[in-house]
């Protein structure tokens, strides 16, 4: 039972973060696919700083290069006007495409001698992040304004609002986000794979539209998703074949997207302008 | 005089069209100034200069004697300067309070306590009363609208514009807004109406501006104008009359629906039981503020949205699980609320769009032969401006792209027309052309039924007028058939 709890936070707790990212992002209007390369280089970036610089450092660097990452973009879809989905996609390629060559560049042998921050750290952050945005996102000037570039863009910017700011602040808090979740992959086994997320950034995303584009609903989310893991971990493939355990998420999701689960919240600015 | 915003020879121009030649406009502090013109004769484009939301290609502005370049709406609003624009700037997704403060936040961190204190000061100081923490999607127009003006007062506006303020409102709404705006005014409030209904201009503003195709035309105090001199001096001629309508209908009845009830979008009963008989040769307006289940009421009939309960006839044939095709070959035909997406293919070319629905009728049995010989019957029908009937309907402007598709909905032998806000975008003069053309049909023997926000516009034309409210449909009692207050009553629901 003990084993089956911490597998638990052990799993959904990195999800949170990313959901959060997302929300980040999304709330804003940014539709973000990319959450899942943004997670994928900062574990490169985690092992890669803090080998060589050591756990603070290591973890400061680590947020600045993946807020450069979620920054571009930024620029792709807010400056460029590309659209969002494939923008995303393009990052999910990079990020898969340069960190297998930058491995195989210069470490051939194995990327592990990462000097991660302290678990403990990460994952207090991961549990007091949902409220913190939730106070974020309700109760200061960024979160409403943020929002009201998320659900109309246009009606904002007759207010005198700039949504195109609000989203570059909103972006960077998605690359802090997937930092110190990637940290926290790392944190978990110190060295770094190809692929080492495996799809996290998609569970992430499918738990923030489960939760309604909400910080406390998504976290709630992760740890359904969590729980769902830890279960198939647990008891791997001994009632339901694990394929089946690894696409609840993905039919949750539908489920909610279809209205089966109440109202659709979805943010009615994401994608505009 | 102490005028509060001058602008001196105001130009702009979008492409090959001058939107602004040398446009002046002078408004006395304190006072209710009306600003008046036919659908794009820059109204909205003056005042969107005066806002800041366009930078003009030359001209001057001073507010209160002093000169000033506004290069963004946040400048103009730190001047003092606040619009409310024809679709309001309310976001539905945020409650009354985030919606009242948004853009004028007092700190970086919300106080929601002393937020509502002050919100509740300035409602009671106007009158208004608002759930604070509800959602703004469930204001009704009326609602929003008092919501736009505490956004004004909220931020301290001097100069108010509100552009077309009681296009969504009920006569009775109109009346308390111009109330709440005559005590904004005595207490120094500058404010610009911009509107195209002249019984609000001699009721309740001091002076009133008039241009037309981007040019000043005249300038009056609204005491020493004629309501005919300045009708003309909008549409730039002679006013086609209005006569009385006359029904023409028979004893038959052709449209009978009864006890329909349709769900609306959200999946509320948006149409609760409602029944109706028309005669043959009836036009019939459905007055009502917007969102009471007109829509839906029209969707169910195009055949658009399915009913859950009660039957729809037209000449005693069920219409319930009929197709639309099925009912465009009984002779329904619609001017629809949006003609950008539900009434043209913007990438089409006039030809194409001319058969557009109506591919099934015998005329269009030849299709190319059919397009050429009714494409230009549509467009002449209500002098549409196009370059060609091979270009595409996007390249027409919008009132153009409303002629095309009134004129198609009217060329083959209607039996039910439905429009839905049919005066969109037209002028005076072709809105009344095309009710002529609807009337004109149902003395042939149609049915028309129309939509309208603009009760006036409805009484102008229909010779009888029912009422949507919540969804229930009233008609006035016979002697009340044509009281404009009476109706007003029913529109929202204090008969």
């Amino acid at each position: 039972m003990i084993d089956l709890i911490k597998q638990c936070i052990t799993m959904s707790i990195p999800l949170v973060l990313i959901a959060l990212a997302g929300f980040f992002s999304e709330r804003g209007g940014v539709i973000n696919i990319g959450l899942e390369g943004k997670t994928l280089l900062a574990c490169f970036f985690a092992v890669a700083f803090s080998s060589r610089f050591g756990p603070g450092m290591g973890l400061c660097l680590t947020i600045v290069a993946t807020s450069l990452v979620s920054l571009l973009h930024w620029l792709l879809t807010q400056v460029y006007r590309m659209d969002h989905i494939i923008s995303g996609m393009a990052i999910n390629l990079l990020a898969a495409g340069a960190t297998s060559f930058f491995k195989f560049k210069f470490a051939p042998d194995g990327l592990d001698d990462a000097h991660s921050p302290p678990k403990m750290l990460l994952y207090a952050l991961g549990i007091i992040a949902p409220a913190l945005l939730w106070w974020l996102s309700h109760k200061t000037r960024f979160g409403l304004q943020h929002r009201s570039a998320g659900s109309d863009p246009d009606k904002a910017r007759l207010l005198g609002i700039n949504p195109q700011g609000i989203r570059f602040m909103g972006l960077i808090g998605t690359g802090v986000l997937c930092a110190l979740a990637g940290s926290l992959l790392i944190a978990e086994t110190p060295q770094f794979t190809d692929g080492m997320t495996s799809g996290r950034g998609y569970i992430a995303l499918a738990a923030l539209i489960l939760g309604g584009w909400r910080p406390v609903n998504a976290g709630l989310a992760c740890l359904l998703f969590g729980a769902a893991s830890a279960l198939q971990i647990q008891y791997n493939g001994q009632y339901i074949p694990s394929e089946a355990w690894k696409s609840l998420p993905y039919l949750v999701t539908l489920l909610a997207i279809a209205g089966f689960l109440g109202r659709n919240r979805t943010p009615a600015g994401l994608g505009k302008p | 005089m102490n005028l509060a915003v001058e602008m001196t020879q105001i130009s702009k121009r979008y492409g090959d069209v001058q939107a602004l030649d040398q446009v002046s406009l002078a408004v006395e502090k304190g006072t209710i100034h009306a600003l008046v013109g036919e659908n794009g004769a820059g109204k909205t484009t003056l005042m969107k200069a005066l806002y800041g939301a366009l930078i003009p290609d030359s001209g001057l502005i001073r507010l209160n004697g002093d000169r000033v370049t506004l290069k963004s709406s946040r400048e103009a609003i730190a001047q003092g300067i606040g619009m409310v624009s024809q679709h309001y700037g309310i976001i539905g997704e945020l409650t009354n309070l985030e919606n009242l403060i948004l853009g004028a936040e007092n700190g970086p961190v919300l106080t929601p306590a002393q937020n509502e204190q002050r919100a509740q000061e300035l409602a009671q100081q106007m009158g208004f009363e608002f759930d604070w923490s509800a959602e703004s999607s469930t204001l009704s127009p009326a609602g929003g609208q008092k919501l736009e003006i505490l956004k004004l007062l909220w931020r301290n506006s001097q100069i108010m514009i509100l552009d077309e303020p009681t296009a969504m409102l009920s006569p009775q709404d109109s009346d308390a807004l111009y109330a709440s705006l005559k005590q904004l005014a005595a207490s120094g409030t500058t404010i610009i109406v911009v509107t195209h209904r002249l019984p609000e201009v001699f009721e309740h503003c001091k002076r009133v501006t008039v241009v037309r195709g981007g040019c000043l035309i005249a300038d009056h105090e609204v005491a020493e104008v004629g309501a005919t001199q300045l009708a003309e001096e909008i549409v730039g001629g002679s006013v086609i009359e209005r006569p009385t309508p006359v029904s023409s209908a028979s004893g038959v009845t052709s449209l009978a629906v009864s006890d329909l009830e349709v769900k609306g979008d959200k999946g509320q009963v948006a149409v609760k039981g409602i029944s109706f008989d028309l005669k043959a040769g009836q036009l019939v307006g459905i007055a009502g503020v917007d969102g009471n289940g007109q829509r839906e009421l029209f969707h169910s009939i195009i055949g658009y949205a399915k009913p859950i309960a009660g039957s729809i006839t037209l000449n005693g044939d069920s219409w319930i699980g009929a197709s639309i095709g099925e009912r465009i070959i009984a002779g329904l035909r619609v001017i629809p609320e949006d003609r950008h997406h539900e009434g043209v293919i913007e990438d089409w070319t006039l030809f194409e769009n001319s058969s557009l629905g109506l591919q099934r009728l015998a005329e269009f049995s030849n299709i190319g032969a059919g397009q050429a010989e009714l494409a230009p019957r549509m467009a002449e029908k209500f002098s549409t401006k196009h370059g060609g009937l091979n270009q595409k309907m996007g390249s027409l402007s919008g009132g153009n792209q409303q002629r095309f598709v009134a004129g198609r909905a009217l060329e083959i032998y209607p039996k039910l027309i439905l429009a839905f806000q049919p005066a969109r975008g037209l002028d005076l003069n072709s809105t009344t052309k095309v009710y002529r053309e609807i009337r004109r049909r149902c003395d042939e023997g149609a049915t028309a039924v129309i939509v309208s926000f603009d009760l006036d516009e409805l009484l102008d034309f229909c010779d009888r007028i029912l009422v949507m409210n919540h969804g229930e449909l009233y008609e006035p009692k016979p002697e009340e058939a044509r009281d404009r207050t009476a109706i007003g009553r029913l529109m929202v629901g204090a008969a």
